[in-house]
């Protein structure tokens, strides 16, 4: 039978494959990694679709990373009975979706904009991950969408799909390679840091919250990053313009009968430093709240808040979280966020 | 729908569970029918409307073309079928080029013109599905096979779903007879195809999109300039990059057709280890360059009108064959280089009175070449090995047209590729580096070790165990990558 080579080689990959796949499951999960989501555009633009609920059953919140470190969806869901759509994308500024929101005549509801002010006062902010997400919410075609369900099946079952942490790719970027002289190499994040939660919430393992060796590796990249990043901070003209089409997007969203805020979450330690270095207070913050006429909350201006520190001095471990948000709703609580009645 | 989905597993299983059941065949090809549809239609249901359309036109006007006798409503039924082929391709896909192109013009010689821009989506596979219906109208003019019967079987043979939007490009005589009685995948074509799926996803999975594509983005995407070294490597990621992709693409669907009991043309024959470039086309994308020599080429004169028209007819071939590929005058300069090495090579091989058909056969027996195959190119392994690699470099400089999305970055990538870019700022890590050496270097060699072989002869002379563990490496490989649904670089043609 010249088919029974075939078929003896068939029966022999699926044996060893069904038993490597099963040990790696087991294994992964005795190292004490849990399932978690692949942040891409499938999944944002899950959620993107979800902003059309009624204003009074849900908040968006968009941003970069610390929003989505820092906001605990289970504590505001809990607190608040109404539902966290975490639209923000890490290293990148929200301007897109609050331009995509701005422009979407069916969105009228309540938004919170993260500002973390190296990527939210840049032109183009560090990544285009935003860009990407809303082109890909536009085009998504009914394979997508439904790959999207069969991977979410999968992912919420099966430790071992972790494309960030655990894939081929992710493995080999781990290799200790030496890079030639000048090339930036922004690979090498811990696995412990960024694990992500079907509700688009990310976080950090306890045990890297623990442990000061992994957090300083982190830190070790936010310096890169800086030292990477030789624009420097945008003033005058350009800030201006920024701040007018900002206004513009948010009077859109006011003028149907939506709300915006901004939220300026903790960091610690030098990246809080080189904030206050190179974006002051007055210069930045404080000219786009004065220059939208837009409310904003800032860590710093609430002792429970201005409390917290991040291990990696830029994103809370996830009991600081649960106090942050908690501490988040109790100030948008007094501002009359959760009221029923539009503010215009 | 791609294969590399979710989607398409669930699909395929359906598919086949449906297609080995004891339902009748004109059942099973209504399923397989109605299944095309809705693989075409997750993409973009709307334009399931265009594919039906072709669909009916070409089949009654093909219809009327072999029975027609009188010469003149001949030639009207032919134009019909030329101008609602051609004209859907030219609206949807050069639409927007072509009037870009006639608003620079009327610009430069002083009409102030500034339309809006035309908001046009490409059909997926429009350029795939319009020439398998161009061939069958031109054919059925010609009388060169007989008309369909059936329009479910015209239909299928437009739309049956492993080809339809990234080819293979079929000829109606190669499909639809094997529509006319019952076929079901034996074991061993079943084995087979699935070999080949495993195949085609770790080629377009593993190597495209997890190992090469994020380095060719990053290279052709960098706005700075580059050293030599990061030039070179984005140039061969990218080498490596498309031609994983689609023959990756291309092998899947072979073996999605096999598995269902249908033979598909073979569309890759190790492009890489050609010796020469009418080898290369004989190679790379075999069933386009056939299609370019039957239905372009040769009604042009081909190599029959002496050998200036032979020159000319040939570049022809390469610059249409280059628009083909896309809207842009990147690609025609693509085409256009490939043509000046044709050029060269038959003028090489003219000179040495070279008396090689300029038609032959490839291993396969199905498809042909533009230009002749010069015999200095033949036994002598290192001699031929040497003018491999050199054939490589060359295609890789064309590449650089095929990749950049304007003159301006590929004269930037070309530059810093020989050299002539001063300052430039190494940006690909030691690991990206190693991945397109390693891939590319392994890419080259299997190429040349398996140039005059194929897959399914190789491996029934291996012994069983060692083509399980290769099945298994490239199973768990698949799976490891864990690379999304990304789309296939050939879909956007």
């Amino acid at each position: 039978m010249p088919n029974q080579p075939l078929a003896k080689a068939a029966l022999l990959m699926l044996v060893i494959v069904v038993v490597a796949v099963t040990s790696w499951e087991i294994h992964l999960r005795n190292q004490g990694f849990d399932t978690t989501y692949y942040d891409d555009p499938a999944l944002w633009a899950h959620k993107r679709k979800m902003v059309y609920e009624p204003s009074d059953k849900a908040t968006v919140f968009s941003g970069s990373s610390r929003i989505k470190f820092d906001t605990d969806i289970d504590t505001w869901e809990s607190v608040t009975g109404e539902h966290a759509i975490q639209l923000a994308c890490v290293g990148s500024t929200p301007l897109p979706v609050l331009d995509n929101l701005a422009n979407d005549e069916k969105f009228k509801g309540k938004l919170i904009v993260d500002v973390v002010e190296g990527l939210f006062f840049s032109i183009h902010g560090a990544d285009d991950r935003p860009v990407r997400n809303i082109k890909y919410y536009k085009e998504e075609t009914p394979a997508q969408w439904a790959s999207f369900h069969i991977n979410h099946l999968l992912e919420s079952q099966l430790v071992f799909l972790d494309k960030e942490w655990n894939s081929l790719g992710a493995k080999l970027d781990e290799l200790p390679l030496k890079d030639r002289p000048g090339v930036q190499n922004f690979k090498g994040f811990p696995s412990d840091f960024g694990r992500v939660k079907f509700s688009r919430q990310e976080f950090m393992t306890d045990k890297m919250a623990a442990d000061t060796s992994i957090s300083n590796k982190v830190i070790a990249i936010w310096q890169m990053f800086g030292r990477a990043n030789t624009t420097p901070p945008i003033t005058g003209k350009p800030l201006d313009s920024l701040f007018a089409a900002i206004k513009t997007s948010v009077d859109k969203i006011k003028a149907r009968g939506g709300k915006v805020i901004f939220v300026r979450p903790p960091s610690s330690g030098g990246y809080r430093a080189a904030e206050r270095k190179f974006f002051p207070r007055e210069a930045y913050w404080d000219k786009l709240l004065a220059a939208t006429s837009i409310e904003g909350i800032h860590y710093e201006d609430y002792p429970v808040l201005a409390k917290l520190t991040c291990p990696e001095e830029s994103h809370l471990k996830q009991s600081d979280a649960k106090v942050f948000t908690s501490e988040l709703i109790k100030i948008l609580k007094e501002k009359g966020w959760f009221n029923t009645s539009a503010t215009k | 729908m791609v294969f590399n989905s979710y989607t398409f597993v669930v699909f395929f299983i359906i598919i086949l569970i449906l297609h080995n059941l004891p339902f009748s065949w004109k059942t099973k090809k209504i399923n397989l029918l109605i299944a095309s549809y809705i693989f075409y239609a997750a993409w973009n249901p709307p334009f399931i409307l265009l594919l039906w359309m072709s669909t009916v036109i070409d089949f009654f006007v093909g219809r009327a073309l072999y029975t027609q006798t009188n010469v003149r409503k001949k030639r009207l039924l032919l134009v019909i079928s030329l101008i609602g082929n051609l004209g859907m391709l030219c609206f949807f896909k050069y639409g927007t080029f072509l009037l870009d192109n006639f608003v620079t013009v009327v610009n430069a010689i002083g009409w102030n013109f500034h339309p809006a821009k035309p908001s046009i989506i490409l059909p997926a596979g429009i350029s795939f599905y319009t020439f398998t219906t161009l061939c069958y109208t031109i054919d059925m003019y010609h009388k060169k096979s007989e008309p369909v019967k059936k329009l479910l079987d015209f239909s299928l043979f437009v739309t049956f779903f492993p080809h339809l939007v990234a080819g293979p490009i079929v000829r109606p005589p190669q499909l639809v007879p094997q529509f006319e009685t019952e076929r079901k995948a034996t074991k061993k074509m079943m084995l087979e195809g699935l070999f080949l799926i495993s195949v085609g996803l770790f080629m377009k999975v593993v190597l495209a999109d997890s190992m090469l594509s994020a380095t060719a983005n990053d290279v052709f995407g960098n706005p700075g300039k580059l050293p030599a070294l990061d030039a070179w490597m984005g140039v061969l990621a990218f080498s490596g990059q498309i031609f994983f992709d689609f023959s990756g693409y291309s092998t899947c669907a072979v073996g999605a057709a096999m598995c269902l009991g249908f033979w598909l043309p073979q569309n890759f024959l190790y492009p890489y280890a050609a010796t020469g470039f009418s080898d290369f086309w004989k190679r790379w994308h075999i069933t386009l360059s056939a299609w370019l020599r039957d239905y372009l080429y040769i009604p042009l004169g081909g190599n029959r009108k002496g050998k200036v028209r032979t020159y000319i007819n040939l570049m022809l071939t390469m610059l249409l064959g280059g628009l083909w590929h896309g809207a842009n005058w990147t690609f025609v300069v693509w085409g256009g280089l490939h043509g000046f090495y044709l050029w060269v090579e038959k003028a090489i091989a003219d000179l040495r009175h070279d008396k090689v058909a300029a038609i032959a056969a490839t291993p396969a027996g199905e498809v042909g070449v533009l230009g002749p195959v010069p015999e200095m190119l033949k036994p002598k392994i290192f001699r031929n090995f040497l003018i491999a690699m050199a054939t490589f470099f060359l295609i890789n400089v064309t590449w650089v047209f095929f990749r950049a999305t304007n003159f301006h970055d590929a004269w930037s990538v070309l530059t810093a590729m020989f050299g002539f870019t001063k300052g430039g700022e190494a940006m690909l890590t030691t690991l990206a580096i190693y991945k397109v050496i390693i891939i590319v270097t392994g890419m080259v060699i299997v190429s040349w070790i398996m140039r005059d072989k194929k897959v399914l002869e190789v491996i029934y002379k291996l012994p069983w165990w060692l083509v399980g563990l290769f099945w298994t490496i490239i199973v768990l490989l698949i799976i490891w990558s864990q690379e999304s649904s990304s789309s296939f670089i050939y879909f956007q043609f």
